[in-house]
């Protein structure tokens, strides 16, 4: 059966009465906002996943594709944002195949809020769902127990009355493009900088009628590492080692295949991992 | 207010896990009376629910004199008496101090030193009177007099008062007595008796998670106690392994 | 209440295997605490010692300031705290740590006053301990560690828990990001993990010794064990607070941290 595997449940409650704690899952404690300017919809979230105090990622991503000119920004629980999103993408996309029409925003709103509902708020996803298609430009708020909010300024997360405080000030109608990026990205500020459960940088998704969509990731970076003052490096010996066995690239050969790439790192595809310089 | 009820929602991890107070416990001290006196044996770990708090805890607190304990081994005896520290840190820190005052006000007040028993009662009144309010404290008390000889002494929180020739306490206890039940003999030799004391505390640091550190270790003479060196448990644990060729289940094998 | 299910109110049909029929038992308790997060720690050296923390006050998710002073000198000649030669840090519930050091500062002003002589650390810390005991029934919900110079004019470090069990250190970390900066510590100071490379073979290779190690280099651990800090730990922030009591007396510097 596809979907959801439901026999670990009464497992669990059990377990849970008896005190075993559950386990903890990433949380994007985040602020995200979405803003309606004249001629499209600008959303933009906060880049920080914790888990309890923790920061779990320092520059994830919260800014959810649904279709080119349908996107979301998840707060709540990362795994449900993540996997809510990717689910409505897909039958948003097979809808708009069997109907040969663009994808409206309120379709997607209402197969998001139907499918949450469903779940009684134990699919922790609260989202903001922005876009533009044949009937306007549109902005809603799905929460996790299935409710919607259709608003021309909209924040959710832990650091949306961070973010509500910089809207009820500054907003106004008739933004224009740059005036709703600024506005959103100083909302995101405010979330970042006051509620502990948003940080990094901030990401911004522009949709216009009729432009293509931009992805603005890491449009601002407020918050760079401190350098490090001392060397961290250890020299070659100084971890102690009881015995050692030596797997020579011939050996591995009979389990995987080895292929060599050339000096220019062109053929190596893979995404680089973000380290510390 | 329930005082108790209170202190235990705050500070008791063992029945709520995410209390807010963690406070320093587990540990294993041993102590056994032999041919040549006493042997009193402790690790130095202290932890904070599945936090080691601290590596480098001296567990054997001397009593009876008011200076407090940073003891440099040497060969010249100290006179008094040893206490050893299991369960709450706060609790034996602060009451063994608080027995050394009454420890020396004795020896003013009646010209002599206190005999190992009426210490152990003094602590042994103490917690009783105390009992129920969540002290949590297993303590030995180990010294030699004139009028006893070697004395050794089990005082608990629940107010228990034991004399007796060997005991181990704390959350590494049992696999402390088994060892030094296997090897005990009351004609050990000083060398042999530090040894096994040694021995018996290394197995227990090396199966109770709660236990680990540097190896405590003290001899109480006739003159007074001596301490015998406040080592790390890796190297001697290695050594152990490899020279006697003991913790076999241990393999470096890839 | 109504029900159209023909069961009494407050009854709902159970389909599922677990029962939780009976409303839960809503209990009201007594807790008199908050954790206003941030971190501290403490390094000594031959002749100095160390204490430093942030800046950040929190509660839940909320900042209450940018600006409360973990640190503090104890026993100084007025608000300013010159002349004073101990140092307090204190982390944990705000209004148990202001109410500790309060006492703790009184005590060794009277001391002084009494006895015509400063208070020595040795005796400080004892003192401290006693005063956490007194609460052993009702905490000071808080980690504190005391520094200041010994007899013999070497950096001195006593760190605590809640109710008094103390212990003289080379370095401590405490708090919320205590976790993280401890292992840091043991590491980068007291070297552990850490061998002289080609000491020997095996069993025979020689774990590296620890030493004193100096200032400019204690400042620069706790620089970077707060910069990393601050990275993971999202209640630790804004500022970070060094105070280093030399025999020349405390110095007190300000460094600014990340601030979301």
């Amino acid at each position: 059966m596809p979907g959801f595997d439901f026999s670990n449940y009464n497992r669990n409650a059990a377990l849970h009465a008896r005190g075993v704690p559950l386990p903890k899952a990433t949380s994007t404690g985040t602020t995200i906002v979405g803003c309606i300017y004249d001629n499209g919809v600008v959303i933009a979230a906060d880049t920080r996943a914790t888990s309890g105090p923790i920061v779990a990622d320092k520059n994830c991503e919260k800014l959810h594709y649904i279709s080119p000119k349908i996107w979301c920004a998840g707060a709540g629980t990362a795994a449900d944002t993540e996997f809510t999103t990717a689910l409505i993408s897909s039958n948003v996309e097979l809808h708009s195949l069997s109907t040969g029409r663009d994808p409206r925003v309120i379709t997607c709103m209402t197969m998001l809020k139907q499918h949450l509902f469903r779940y009684q708020g134990h699919i922790g996803a609260y989202l903001v769902v922005a876009g533009a298609d044949p009937t306007g430009v549109s902005l809603f708020t799905v929460h996790a127990h299935g409710s919607t909010d259709k608003l021309p300024y909209v924040t959710m997360g832990s650091g949306s009355l961070a973010a509500m405080s910089v809207f009820e000030t500054m907003w106004r109608p008739n933004l224009d493009r740059e005036g709703a990026v600024a506005l959103c990205s100083e909302a995101i500020k405010a979330g970042i900088f006051n509620d502990l459960g948003s940080g990094s940088n901030v990401d911004v998704c522009v949709i216009s009628k009729d432009k293509p969509t931009e992805l603005l990731r890491n449009y601002m970076r407020p918050n760079e590492r401190g350098h490090k003052e001392r060397n961290y490096r250890f020299p070659k010996g100084t971890t102690a080692w009881l015995n050692q066995k030596i797997i020579s690239k011939e050996d591995m050969k009979n389990y995987v295949t080895i292929e060599n790439l050339s000096g220019s790192d062109e053929l190596a595809t893979g995404e680089k991992m973000e380290v510390d310089s | 207010m329930n005082h108790s009820a209170f202190l235990r929602a705050m500070t008791d991890d063992h029945s709520n896990p995410s209390c807010p107070i963690k406070l320093a416990h587990g540990t294993t001290t041993l102590a056994f009376r032999f041919q040549g006196g006493i042997i009193v044996c402790t690790d130095s770990r202290a932890t904070a629910g599945s936090w080691i708090a601290s590596q480098t805890v001296k567990k054997v607190i001397p009593v009876s004199r008011l200076s407090r304990g940073e003891d440099k081994a040497s060969d010249k005896p100290t006179p008094g008496l040893l206490g050893t520290m299991a369960g709450g840190a706060a609790d034996c820190q602060y009451w063994l101090r608080y027995l050394s005052q009454q420890c020396t006000l004795h020896e003013i007040r009646h010209k002599r030193r206190i005999t190992v028993a009426a210490a152990s009662k003094i602590l042994a009144n103490l917690t009783y009177a105390y009992k129920g309010y969540g002290l949590s404290m297993g303590t030995m008390l180990a010294g030699m007099t004139p009028q006893e000889g070697p004395a050794l002494y089990y005082i608990d929180s629940d107010g228990t008062r034991l004399p007796g020739n060997m005991f181990c306490v704390g959350s590494g206890q049992t696999f402390a007595y088994g060892v030094l039940d296997a090897n005990y003999r009351y004609d050990l030799s000083e060398k042999e008796a530090l040894d096994l004391g040694r021995r018996a505390i290394l197995a227990a640091m090396h199966r109770d998670a709660y236990s680990g550190g540097f190896i405590n270790c003290y001899h109480v003479k006739e003159e007074g106690w001596v301490h015998h060196g406040f080592d790390d448990m890796n190297p001697i644990f290695w050594k152990t392994k490899l020279d006697h060729g003991e913790f076999s289940n241990v393999t470096s094998q890839l | 209440m109504t029900s159209l299910m023909g069961h009494p109110s407050g009854q709902t049909v159970g389909y599922s295997f677990s029962q939780p029929t009976a409303a839960p038992v809503k209990e009201h308790s007594f807790y008199p605490y908050t954790d206003n997060g941030g971190s501290t720690l403490g390094i000594t050296g031959s002749d100095f010692a160390i204490l430093a923390g942030d800046t950040r006050s929190t509660s839940g998710y909320s900042i209450n300031s940018r600006m409360v002073p973990k640190v503090f000198k104890i026993g100084g000649d007025d608000e300013t705290g010159k002349g004073a030669h101990i140092l307090l840090s204190v982390v944990g519930f705000a209004a148990d740590g202001n109410a500790l050091k309060e006492r703790l500062d009184a005590v060794v002003k009277m001391y002084k006053y009494q006895h015509g002589k400063s208070m020595s650390v040795t005796a400080c810390a004892q003192r401290l301990s006693t005063i956490l005991y007194g609460k052993r029934f009702f905490p000071y919900y808080v980690h504190v560690i005391l520094a200041g110079l010994d007899e013999e004019g070497k950096g001195a470090l006593y760190s605590y828990d809640p109710v008094g069990s103390y212990e003289r250190e080379e370095c401590r970390a405490a708090g919320a990001a205590s976790s993280l900066i401890m292992p840091f510590l043991d590491n980068q100071v007291k070297f552990k993990n850490q061998y002289v490379p080609g000491s020997g073979e095996g069993h025979a290779l020689q774990p590296k010794k620890a030493e004193p190690l100096p200032r400019e280099t204690v400042e620069q651990l706790v620089r970077d064990a707060f910069t990393s800090a601050v990275e993971r730990h999202i209640e630790v922030g804004d500022n970070l607070q060094m105070m280093i009591i030399t025999r020349d007396g405390i110095e007190e510097i300000f460094h600014p941290l990340k601030k979301d």
